[in-house]
């Protein structure tokens, strides 16, 4: 068999193809249900309730959603590589499956390279396109997968035989084993460069990661300063109230001072980022379930929390049912023994176990008990 | 040449084949429902532009110079550097599009006033990965090296 030269046909070989499209449909899938999973409890629909525990779950599994599509890069890159002389094989269409099999590949390659590509740019706050990120990456998703059910279904065959030597290679292993090796290596070389964005003890090497777990006011990252969600405290926040109202059978207000001198409560929590970083951190304050029980709110009622910020999609979040009766729950007053920076919420900011970044609400200003 | 596969069929066009293609059919037909229902979001045209934008690009663009480099690479490269440079020239180039967002302070340009997004001096971050990647293929290509004379010697004998 001869192959152009320019195509370095060595390597242009099927068990190669069929051992990346294996670690392809591995961490697509990985990808995938992690990103469900996220969507699912940030938009959660009227039948289910997001899980309090464990705690640290949304970091785990956005940490990896992160991580595998970072991971992926190589791996989709050179899988392309490798069956790039495909794309010239004529005639085009040998068969209407084929012809099918075939325009699969257009969503398929160009939806895995199309989400690859955003999600590194969302990881970096970086939009260089006129849709919404969360949207046309989610949906895209749907697609991409769908092209890859198509894509699995031809291939099952050719890839468990070649996967399993049932069929002698193309070419040298040799060379496959030196590209295979640098695919790996490259994996491992981005991945370590990244994954100490959430992996603590790896954080002084994220040089590659858009954050670091330990860089940011008292010690963790922001997601949204005050400035640019146009939030300011007047009198250093003499004159802040929080208000519990809605379904309550006594409407509360509360100044920060009586706030602090309520019986205060310390959680250590996670803030986890959809965009893959997380940090630990010590927080303490009230227990929702305290004040909405002061309220006389029914017991494992919904309560919306609102923020201090006027507008945006993250300007006021729900606490399921089994998040206020969780005794971890807190509007926190403090972070790591200091009262909270602004960009951290000051005065008064959510705090709850297993919730994603952005439903941890800062500035907070209403408890409404629905 | 034929199909440039050595005429080996390599897809199943079988009963599995059909149930996958009414599975992901379904699932395609959903997610571009989705596109569509969520067209004020989405912006449908754009987002089409960008996936197939993508394939073209790649296929156009970003093969190409691969083979060229790649080709490049066998001219200028002997066995038994030439696996060890061309791993040098893969990573670092992976390594470059991961770190590229950051390099380029995109992040940090749209939210100025956020110290905690893209922290780092990117030019020394990424120079550093580069290095330890360069150093790392150099080190393979010596053992490659020194391998490849003990066993001619080890031949000559």
């Amino acid at each position: 068999m001869t192959h152009p030269h320019w195509t370095l046909s060595e390597l242009h070989d099927e068990r190669t193809a069929a051992l990346l499209g294996m670690g392809l449909g591995i961490t697509f899938t990985i990808c995938f249900v992690t990103g469900l999973w996220s969507h699912l409890v940030q938009t959660p629909p009227s039948w289910f309730s997001r899980p309090p525990r464990p705690a640290g779950l949304y970091r785990v599994t956005q940490g990896l959603h992160i991580a595998t599509g970072i991971a992926m890069i190589p791996i989709l890159l050179a899988k392309l590589w490798v069956v790039y002389p495909k794309l010239f094989a004529w005639p085009p269409f040998k068969s209407a499956a084929v012809a099918v099999e075939r325009l699969a590949l257009l969503p398929l390659i160009g939806g895995g390279l199309f989400l690859a590509f955003s999600g590194l740019a969302n990881v970096n706050l970086w939009y260089p396109w006129p849709f919404g990120f969360k949207e046309a990456h989610y949906w895209a998703a749907w697609i991409t997968i769908g092209a890859l059910i198509v894509h699995v279904g031809a291939k099952w065959t050719v890839t468990r035989s070649h996967v399993a030597r049932r069929v002698p290679p193309d070419a040298g292993s040799g060379d496959r084993r030196a590209f295979l090796g640098t695919v790996a290596a490259a994996v491992s070389v981005v991945t370590v460069a990244t994954v100490g964005q959430t992996v603590g003890p790896l954080r002084k090497l994220a040089l590659l990661a858009p954050r670091r777990p330990d860089v940011g006011p008292q010690g963790f990252p922001v997601n949204r300063t005050a400035r640019a969600a146009r939030v300011t405290v007047e009198d250093g926040g003499a004159t802040y109230r929080l208000t519990v109202t809605g379904r309550v059978a006594r409407e509360l207000s509360f100044s920060r001072a009586e706030l602090t001198g309520m019986d205060l409560h310390q959680a250590r929590l996670p803030i986890a980022c959809v965009q893959g970083w997380s940090a630990s951190a010590n927080w303490r304050g009230v227990r929702v379930r305290d004040l909405l029980a002061m309220a006389g709110a029914a017991e494992g009622a919904s309560v919306r929390i609102v923020s201090l910020q006027e507008s945006g999609a993250f300007r006021s979040s729900v606490l399921q049912p089994d998040e206020t009766r969780d005794g971890d729950t807190l509007l926190a007053l403090e972070v790591n023994g200091e009262p909270l920076h602004i960009d951290h919420g000051y005065p008064l900011r959510l705090i709850g176990p297993n919730r994603p970044g952005v439903l941890q609400t800062k500035w907070v200003t209403g408890l409404v008990v629905e | 040449m034929g199909d440039g596969l050595g005429g080996r069929v390599n897809s199943d066009h079988g009963a599995r084949f059909r149930i996958a293609l009414v599975i992901g059919g379904a699932v395609m037909a959903y997610g571009i429902w989705g596109v569509l229902d969520d067209a004020r979001a989405t912006h449908p045209g754009s987002l089409f532009v960008y996936v197939v934008g993508a394939d073209l690009v790649h296929d156009l663009v970003i093969a190409p110079v691969v083979c060229i480099v790649g080709w490049l690479l066998t001219r200028v490269v002997p066995e038994p550097w030439r696996s060890p440079a061309r791993a040098a020239v893969l990573i670092s180039a992976i390594a470059v599009v991961v770190g590229w967002p950051s390099l380029r302070g995109y992040g940090r340009a749209r939210v100025p006033d956020n110290a905690s997004v893209q922290p780092l001096d990117y030019s020394t971050a990424l120079g550093t990965v580069l290095a330890v990647v360069w150093l790392g293929t150099a080190v393979w290509a010596t053992v490659r090296v020194t391998r490849r004379r003990s066993n001619e010697d080890a031949g000559n004998a």
